[in-house]
């Protein structure tokens, strides 16, 4: 343990630096780093590689090879490369591969190597070429700046919603500049630029020259510049060997360092941490690399091999043909405790620790030590921090151990700090594995989030260990296990290789019925692979037959979408449906469907009896169903026809409808109606009046009340009027007359058919006692009762009933019977009733 | 009298939530169009409207004027308007008529088309075929229950009646669906399900899907009603069709109650103008005599207004004090109960005046005759004479009805010759009419009925009774079949009566129709809960032609039910139903220590079953 601070360099007084292999590569390079065009994704995301055709003069013929690489060196993917030269590459914030080509295209693959799609930066930028090209990074995703032929800029802050913003000119500018960069403050990317020695700031309307404070004079070139991970700091490095330090808006130096080294650097990054006061910056030459800060001396170190620098939030990385190490400040948990001599509460609660495990005595003296400066907490905290900022496993061990040591002598240390960076740690170590390559420190997984780190997983096909970590975090399903089964799922679907069935089977044996997983997209996902076999398959799991139409629809899949639309129940899905077979097929096709399928068909129906009353018609005739179409063109001869000729053909039809229907009947009907109706316009014509839509019943009583007798007893034969409606209805009109002698008349033409106690109702209706009584005594003996009680004589239908010894007539006469009046009457029934029983 | 509920009766939820949501939903939606706007109300959505918001609240929501939808052309100047409907087709034209003047005109407004309960893409797509589907904005109003009294909800929903059992069309079950859902949201989960009919099945399912698909946050919430019933209209017309003899359901038949209210017209205000009267729980008058046989009212109204009678002369004996108090606290009371005896006697003597009379007795007489099967012939020519006369179109059609359903259909003389009467008295468009009632299964012809019957009982002896039933059923799909002589036997739905049935102290639900019939919804509702399933009712399911669509869902653990919401049961009328339906379960509901509860698609009777079959000329 003494040397472990042995890699440890001090910068100036308060901050150490301190680099550390995370892995020794084993890549197959086939060519020099320096050779190739080099993108590592920061977040210890994937290395892109390809051959510079610039730098090396080699036949056009021979084509480059881009190659794709973990950040521990494991081959991702490999191409030819086909299409025209490189310019630069890049990694968008989605680890999706940038390549800008000379003539200003965009090139999208995946991280392995999958072709994703491709844009361009414009017909000025293909004009002039593309001279140099950045990828930046803002919070609204991944940049490209690029820099033309003809020294202009040109640029997209966001490559997913690309909107090209071409850049002002800079007045006077001849040659390209000596070095450039992007810089984002507020929300907006500007363009620095050096030429000589006056320094541009190209934002949205102007090109202004900038002036960075305290520079000291004889600057005559500015050879490299550097802006921080967070857009914060700018560095830049001046021809002298000098190195301006400040804020990206010039407006503030923060230090300055003088290496007296007048060659280009290859490189300048930033080196520093979130929330440090510590500002560095580290330079790479070809064989040297230097870390200054604010500090008369700066940290150097020797550079073996060709290497390549990647900034990350709180450090470099630094990667060459053998190995991959990471540089960074040492936070100050681990400063604290790992510090020669450091009394830190932290520094001996390990120390206790450890006597503790040697099962000596000085423990119980450091852990006093603690106590009685009331530091425990604090010891334990600071132990459980540089935890998470250790790279190997032991040493978060031994923290971990003292900080669960220390623990154990305090009252109700909250769990939750320890628990977690126990669970991140392990989750942290799963991942720095070489075989997964992705070298996250604590600081910048928290930055990331957990979330995004999953989606890393998938994106590089490492399902299981995504779903472990899952499990382990005990994520809720939705977010966790079923988000990446799905996407398991959607990759699934893409290996060619295996049939339809297979797949299927395997993602329903997965995925079961997970919740949260929608088998609708990953169709979708699969019909966008082509395998529409294989989408359909996978739609019979989705359980809401709702998600399925869309996508079935889009397959064209449409009887099939029909069904399932009815399955669901929503019946607006089932229209969808419906309206897009009916421009899918021709008409004929498209009603056979709906002949299948009643409820879509009288959802149909019911649309098309609202609006478009041709095609109801259609409807039916494809069918042959005549009883319909014959319903549909009486309905015409109301709604449709005026003219009376229009609604005896309307009407016509019909009736040849309805014989074919085999509906006799109602054929006879309509032609029935036929009839009358052309009869009721001759009456109009002839008598005048209003006879037109009236019905039978009623326009023979119109006639009569007309005093149209012989007209009445016309109609009534040619329609064949029933004798006993003829006699109601007579009767009724000549009450309503008050043409009682005719009545009378009519009354004796011939038996009643409907005997004589509706005369005597009717008459009783019209209040006409007097006639109503002439009639009582033709009724038959069984409605005699009634009869007398129309009249209201109580009494004698009393007696009536009593000569009947009708029970139910005695009954209703006694119901009769009210108040005073007829209380005799009733006694004399009571009596009657009572005598009936004995016997 | 009146009936009291039994002491340890289960308390009723709370109803009210749902109009507050529903207000609280509708000012929303208003606001969505700030400033001062014009609002067209579709006609059917007035009176449930009013029952929610009323006039002053539109207008605190800057409402400006309001206006009907109807065919005439508005001549409205706001520069917002807003529309207020039903999801249909003939709305859709008519906003499109508007805007395209407008548009015409050059004149530029804002339009907003608010559906109630919610849109259809069919509507949407009219819109968009008219033109000016970028012109309008459209929202929903997910206003599907209305509260009408403390134990009955309507979703004023009338055309879901014709829309599914004659058109097919099944719009309105996803509604229904949304309806059970909100109720289960709001009251708890339903542990226990049982339902009759390919309607009920269907909403249940799709409610189900729904239950499904939402969080399961509202599972671990206690149920507040331990049971529901899902039925569709068609498993019994009969009793829908059959005149109503309870105080309630006569004042429905006679004046039309419309969502709760009713317009007494001056014979019965006795006033040269109408009255518009609330009729619920709250008035104390009505609420006693609701669910009375029509002959008790008239002795109870006249009791209650001597006891009223009483109760004012106490104020002879009194001195100064005791007047004053009488004055502040009591007058009040009497006058408004005064108000409404005199407006429920007024209702009664109009309802005598029309029912007492022999026409009404011979026509009640004729219903019980069908009812119980015997004296069709007379029976026949009793409708007959009755189209004859043309007494009324749509009696006269409930009339044939009945006898075509209790008959098992016509036989084909009859069929051919009633409904040529029909139209010789009615007019020949009813031609359209008789299709629709055929297809509905109401009015049918006997014909090939008989023969398959003849058929099916032979084959049935040769084979199990469990293929029995299949052929049963394939043969009832051939010519739907009512059978309702065979489940009223099975049933019991005609009580054997031994003298007078005595209506004062009704024995059972047949009170409701005077002690001739037990309603065979409320039948099958209280078997099924005596059992707690459809177990040994297999029989009646067979012959109401729905085997496949019985169904029960009791829930696994039981325990989460308080024992006082096991005896809440609400019931829920696919189709409708009315008053004597509800009348005979809040009796059931007595006897038994039950409180039902109704959720019904609209209340319904016999008359508005029949219109919505008629083809009337437009």
């Amino acid at each position: 343990m003494d040397c472990y601070t042995a890699n440890w360099n001090p910068l100036g007084d308060s901050a150490f630096y301190r680099k550390y292999e995370l892995y020794s590569m084993d890549w197959d390079l086939k060519e020099e780093l320096r050779d190739c065009l080099v993108a590592a994704a920061p977040y210890g995301g994937p290395i892109a590689l390809l051959r510079n055709p610039w730098r090396k003069e080699k036949t056009a013929s021979v084509r480059p090879i881009l190659e794709i690489y973990s950040a521990s060196g494991m081959p991702l993917a490999s191409l030819l490369w086909k299409s025209g030269p490189v310019v630069s590459l890049g990694w968008s914030a989605e680890e999706e591969l940038l390549c800008v080509q000379e003539d200003g295209a965009v090139l999208v693959y995946g991280l392995h190597g999958d072709f994703r799609r491709h844009f361009s930066m414009g017909n000025e930028v293909l004009q002039n070429r593309v001279l140099d090209a950045r990828i930046f990074h803002t919070e609204f995703g991944s940049g490209v700046a690029i820099l033309t032929g003809a020294h202009r800029f040109t640029l997209s802050a966001n490559v997913g919603d690309l909107k090209l913003r071409r850049m002002p000119e800079v007045p006077g500018l001849q040659s390209a500049p000596s070095c450039w960069t992007t810089l984002c403050q507020d929300r907006v990317a500007h363009i620095l630029l050096a030429v000589g020695p006056d320094l541009y700031l190209l934002d949205h309307g102007a090109c202004s020259a900038v002036t960075p404070p305290g520079l000291p004079p004889g600057v005559s070139s500015f050879l490299q510049m550097a802006v921080s991970f967070t857009y914060r700091h700018l560095a830049l490095f001046t021809d002298t060997g000098y190195i301006w330090m400040g804020t990206a808006s010039l407006k503030e130096k923060l230090c300055e360092f003088n290496c007296n080294i007048r060659a280009p650097p290859k490189q300048m990054v930033w080196c520093s941490r979130p929330r440090s006061k510590e500002r560095a910056v580290v330079v790479a030459w070809e064989r040297r690399l230097m870390v200054v800060g604010d500090a008369p001396e700066s940290i150097q170190f020797v550079l073996d091999e060709d290497s390549y620098l990647v900034p990350e939030l709180d450090g470099v990385r630094i990667f060459s043909r053998s190995t991959h190490e990471f540089l960074h400040e040492v936070p100050v948990a681990s400063e604290e405790i790992f510090k020669i001599a450091s009394m830190a509460p932290g520094a001996l609660l390990l120390e206790a620790q450890k006597e503790y495990e040697k099962e000596s005595q000085k423990a119980d003296e450091y852990l006093r030590e603690i106590q009685e400066l009331g530091q425990l907490t604090q010891a334990v905290q600071q132990c459980i921090e540089a935890a998470g900022h250790e790279h190997r496993p032991d040493m978060q061990k031994s923290l971990l151990r003292a900080a669960s040591f220390g623990k154990c002598f305090l009252d109700r240390f909250p769990p939750d700090s320890f628990v977690h960076m126990c669970q991140d740690l392990r989750v942290l170590n799963a991942v720095r594995d070489y075989h997964i390559g992705i070298p996250l420190t604590y600081s910048q997984y928290k930055q990331l989030t957990i979330q995004v780190l999953l989606d890393r997983l998938v994106l590089r096909r490492l399902y299981p260990l995504a779903i472990q970590i899952c499990e382990y975090l005990r994520l809720p399903e939705v977010q966790g296990v079923s988000r990446i089964l799905a996407h398991w799922a959607c990759y699934k679907v893409q290996q060619k290789d295996v049939s339809d069935e297979d797949v299927a089977r395997a993602i329903n044996q997965k995925l079961g019925d997970t919740p949260g997983v929608s088998y609708s997209d990953i169709a979708a996902r699969a019909y966008g692979c082509g395998r529409t076999e294989l989408a359909i398959k996978l739609l019979e799991y989705e359980p809401r037959s709702g998600e399925q139409v869309p996508l079935l629809l889009k397959m064209k899949r449409s009887k099939l979408a029909l069904s399932k639309a009815i399955e669901s129940g929503d019946t607006d899905l089932v229209f969808t449906v419906l309206l897009h077979l009916k421009n899918e097929l021709n008409r004929g096709d498209f009603f056979m469907t709906l002949r299948n399928q009643p409820m879509a068909l009288s959802l149909y129906r019911q649309f098309c009896k609202h609006q478009e009353l041709e095609t109801l018609k259609d409807l039916y005739n494809q069918d042959d169903n005549h009883q319909e179409l014959g319903s549909f063109h009486i309905r015409a001869s109301y709604a449709a026809e005026e003219r009376i000729e229009g609604r005896v053909a309307a009407l016509q039809t019909a009736a040849d409808a309805f014989y074919k229907a085999k509906n006799e009947f109602a054929a006879k009907a309509t032609e029935d109606q036929m009839r009358l109706l052309r009869l009721q316009r001759r009456l109009e014509d002839e008598l005048g009046g209003q006879f037109l839509d009236l019905s039978l019943h009623d326009t023979v009583t119109t006639l009569i009340l007309g005093g149209h007798n012989k007209r009445a007893e016309q109609l009534a034969r040619d329609f064949r009027i029933p004798d006993k409606r003829l006699w109601w209805l007579k009767l009724t009109a000549l009450a309503d007359l008050e043409d009682w002698e005719e009545l009378e008349k009519f009354s004796k033409s011939k038996k009643s058919p409907i005997g004589y106690l509706p005369f005597v109702e009717i008459c009783m209706k019209q209040h006409n006692k007097y006639e109503a009584k002439k009639y009582a005594s033709r009724v038959g003996p069984e409605q005699k009762v009634k009869a007398l009680l129309l009249l209201g004589d109580v009494a004698q239908a009393a007696d009536v009933a009593i000569e009947h010894r009708n029970e139910a007539e005695l009954s209703l006469v006694l119901s009769h019977c009210t108040g005073a009046t007829d209380g005799a009457t009733a006694d004399k029934i009571q009596r009657a009733r009572a005598q009936a029983q004995k016997k | 009298m009146a009936f009291p509920h039994r002491p340890d009766a289960p308390e009723l939820p709370d109803f009210s939530m749902l109009k507050r949501l529903a207000r609280d939903q509708l000012i929303y939606l208003l606001e969505q169009l700030p400033g001062k706007k014009d609002l067209f109300i579709e006609a059917d959505l007035m009176s449930p409207l009013d029952r929610i918001a009323n006039v002053s609240i539109l207008k605190q929501h800057e409402v400006d004027k309001l206006y009907k939808v109807e065919s005439k052309p508005a001549l409205s100047s706001s520069e917002q308007l807003c529309f207020l409907v039903r999801p249909r087709i003939k709305n859709m034209r008519y906003i499109a008529s508007l805007v395209n003047a407008d548009k015409l005109a050059g004149r530029i407004r804002k339009y907003k088309v608010i559906f109630s309960p919610q849109k259809f893409y069919a509507c949407e797509m009219v819109l968009e075929e008219e033109g000016i589907y970028g012109d309008v904005s459209c929202d929903e109003w997910a206003f599907s229950l209305l509260p009408l009294d403390m134990d009955l909800l309507s979703m004023e929903l009338p055309e879901f009646f014709r829309d599914y059992f004659l058109e097919g069309d099944q719009r309105w079950i996803n509604t229904v669906a949304q309806a059970l859902h909100l109720l289960s949201t709001l009251y708890g989960p339903f542990p226990n399900c049982y339902g009759i009919g390919r309607c009920a099945k269907m909403s249940y399912e799709l409610w189900r899907k729904l239950e499904e698909e939402e969080d399961s946050e509202a599972k671990g919430r206690r149920p507040e009603i331990g049971h529901i019933f899902l039925l569709d209209r068609d498993m019994d017309f009969v009793t829908a069709l059959c005149s109503q003899v309870v105080y309630e359901g006569l004042v429905d038949d006679t004046f039309r109650i419309k969502c709760g209210s009713v317009d007494f017209g001056p014979e019965v205000t006795s006033c040269d103008k109408s009255l518009k009267v609330l009729l619920n729980a709250e008035d104390k008058v009505f609420s006693e005599i609701r669910n009375e046989h029509f002959s008790n009212v008239f002795g109870f109204l006249s009791q209650k207004a001597r006891n009223l009678q009483a109760q004012y002369d106490r104020r002879r004996g009194m001195d100064i004090k005791q007047m004053k108090n009488f004055v502040s606290q009591e007058l009040k009371g009497l006058k408004q109960e005064h108000r409404l005896l005199s407006l429920h006697i007024g209702a009664c003597e109009s309802i005598m005046k029309k029912k007492t009379k022999q026409d009404f007795q011979e026509l009640i007489k004729t219903e019980h005759a069908l009812l119980e099967g015997f004296n069709i012939r007379e029976s026949t020519n009793y409708i007959e004479e009755h189209i004859d006369r043309q007494v009324s179109p749509i009696e006269s059609l409930r009339l044939m009805c009945l006898l075509s359903i209790t008959e098992n259909g016509l036989i084909p003389k009859d069929y051919r010759s009633l409904k040529t009467q029909y139209m010789q008295s009615y007019g020949p468009e009813h031609l359209l009419t008789f299709s629709n009632l055929r297809r509905a299964g109401l009015l049918t012809e006997q014909a090939p009925g008989d023969a398959l019957t003849a058929v099916e009982s032979k084959v049935s002896k040769l084979v199990t009774d469990k293929a029995a039933g299949k052929i049963t059923d394939a043969f009832s799909s051939l010519a739907k079949r009512s059978n309702f002589r065979a489940i009223s036997k099975k049933l019991n739905l005609i009580p054997r009566v031994d003298g007078e049935y005595d209506l004062k102290v009704p024995r059972d639900m047949a009170y409701v129709f005077s002690g001739a019939y037990v309603p065979l919804s409320c039948r099958i509702i209280e078997q099924v809960l005596e059992r707690r399933s459809w177990q040994g009712l297999e029989e009646v399911v067979r012959l109401l032609n729905c085997g496949e669509f019985a169904f029960t869902d009791m829930a696994k653990e039981d325990n989460k039910a308080s024992s006082e919401s096991l005896r809440l049961i609400l019931v829920v009328f696919l189709g409708g139903c009315t008053f004597s339906e509800i009348s005979a379960l809040r009796f059931l509901g007595r006897e038994k220590g039950y409180r039902f509860l109704f959720l019904t698609t609209a209340v319904t009777n016999s008359a508005r079953l029949m219109e919505a079959m008629s083809e009337v000329r437009a």
